[in-house]
């Protein structure tokens, strides 16, 4: 009940949420390309491209932190932890190893 | 490396212009084309008749009012709720009110649903169609050659897939053909539609399904009974345990002024 009486006298706006949201899917899709043709380009094979790819993304989830969030999570995101710090993290996966594949065909192979 | 002996192929660089390169943009130009595709199929909404819209609104009306409650004094919420049941009860809101409590008849019969039917499988057709396309496409083109190697091993059971009309046997999975590419661009050109289309683009997969599973749990089901629908939502009215947002919001200011000062 008190749960509710708190969420009733700060609502959480549904249009801000998403928008917060969409903000940081960009992010990530952007910086992930990007990140798949730094792995390429450096020739990183099999786990360490997995492990720059997450090492990658814990330091956008860090700038994004500290930069958009001017370091108040708590204000930006409703669930902090599975918002911005986990949330999202498999979401540019796909568009890492897309570009990874194109720029490590282009350069090593 | 464990394996000493590294298989090593040396492939034309016209490869990459002729089949990569054609690729990539195929697949790009066809997300752009599905998007329009699927903006222009859009049917626009029938119009409906004054009592059917009536229904609708004042179902949404209750469903408002459920939803911001606290918005509002006790006495007006009330005072709604009260105006609401009697609405109901005198099934002054109903779109036919003589068809009350009789079952509603055959979905596929009513013309209103066939139409959001055709909506759906026009939809479902603009994503198969141009999948299926390409995919004979590269399969017919491009299928018979190593194109490019991954980064990353897989397991020999994708060799059938990803190795499709390459007879080698003993060829490392990480060579693939044309096809893998494909896949790859399927999958991961999600954030360029985004880039390219805007954020509630039609062209990826993902939110054409999304779409669809909030087009309705029924679609085929059709709808309840508008009569059920209106008391289960007074039996919603009912329960709230209403509180008014501005009820101790002195106090509250106070220890807010108090903080800071």
């Amino acid at each position: 009940m008190l749960d509710e009486r708190e969420l009733a006298i700060h609502p959480i706006v549904q249009e801000s949420v998403q928008h917060n949201a969409r903000t940081v899917s960009n992010i990530r899709a952007l910086t992930a390309s990007l990140f798949g043709v730094a792995a390429g380009t450096l020739g990183l094979e099999s786990l360490p491209g997995f492990i720059f790819y997450f090492t990658g993304t814990a330091i956008v989830s860090l700038l994004i932190f500290s930069l958009k969030a001017e370091q108040d999570a708590k204000s930006y995101f409703f669930r902090p932890f599975s918002d911005l710090w986990a949330g999202d993290m498999f979401g540019g996966l796909m568009s890492f190893v897309l570009t990874w594949t194109l720029f490590y065909g282009l350069c090593k192979a | 490396m464990a394996d000493p002996v590294e298989q090593q192929i040396h492939r034309d660089p016209a490869l990459f212009y002729w089949i990569l390169l054609p690729i990539t943009v195929v697949m790009i130009l066809t997300g752009i084309l599905r998007h329009y595709l699927s903006t222009l199929l859009q049917t626009t909404p029938k119009k409906q008749p004054l009592a059917k819209i009536r229904e609708q609104r004042s179902l949404l009306r209750a469903q408002n009012l459920r939803g911001n409650h606290q918005q509002i004094s006790k006495s007006s919420f009330e005072r709604r709720k009260e105006v609401f049941i009697e609405g109901v009860k005198e099934g002054r809101f109903l779109a036919d009110p003589e068809n009350r409590g009789k079952p509603r008849a055959n979905p596929m019969s009513d013309p209103a649903m066939m139409e959001g039917m055709m909506g759906m499988m026009k939809g479902n057709v603009a994503m198969m169609v141009p999948q299926s396309l390409i995919m004979g496409w590269i399969n017919a083109f491009f299928s018979g050659y190593v194109i490019m190697k991954l980064p990353f091993p897989l397991t020999p059971q994708f060799k059938q897939m990803l190795q499709a009309g390459v007879g080698t046997r003993d060829l490392d999975v990480r060579w693939v053909s044309s096809l893998s590419w494909y896949f790859l661009t399927l999958f991961g050109l999600q954030p360029v539609y985004n880039f390219i289309l805007g954020n509630n683009n039609a062209a990826s997969m993902a939110t054409q399904q999304m779409a669809q599973a909030q087009m309705g749990q029924n679609p085929m089901g059709g709808q309840e009974d508008p009569d059920k629908i209106f008391n289960a939502e007074i039996e919603n009215l009912e329960v709230i345990d209403h509180r008014y947002i501005l009820d101790g919001v002195e106090d509250r200011l106070l220890a807010k002024l108090g903080a800071t000062l």
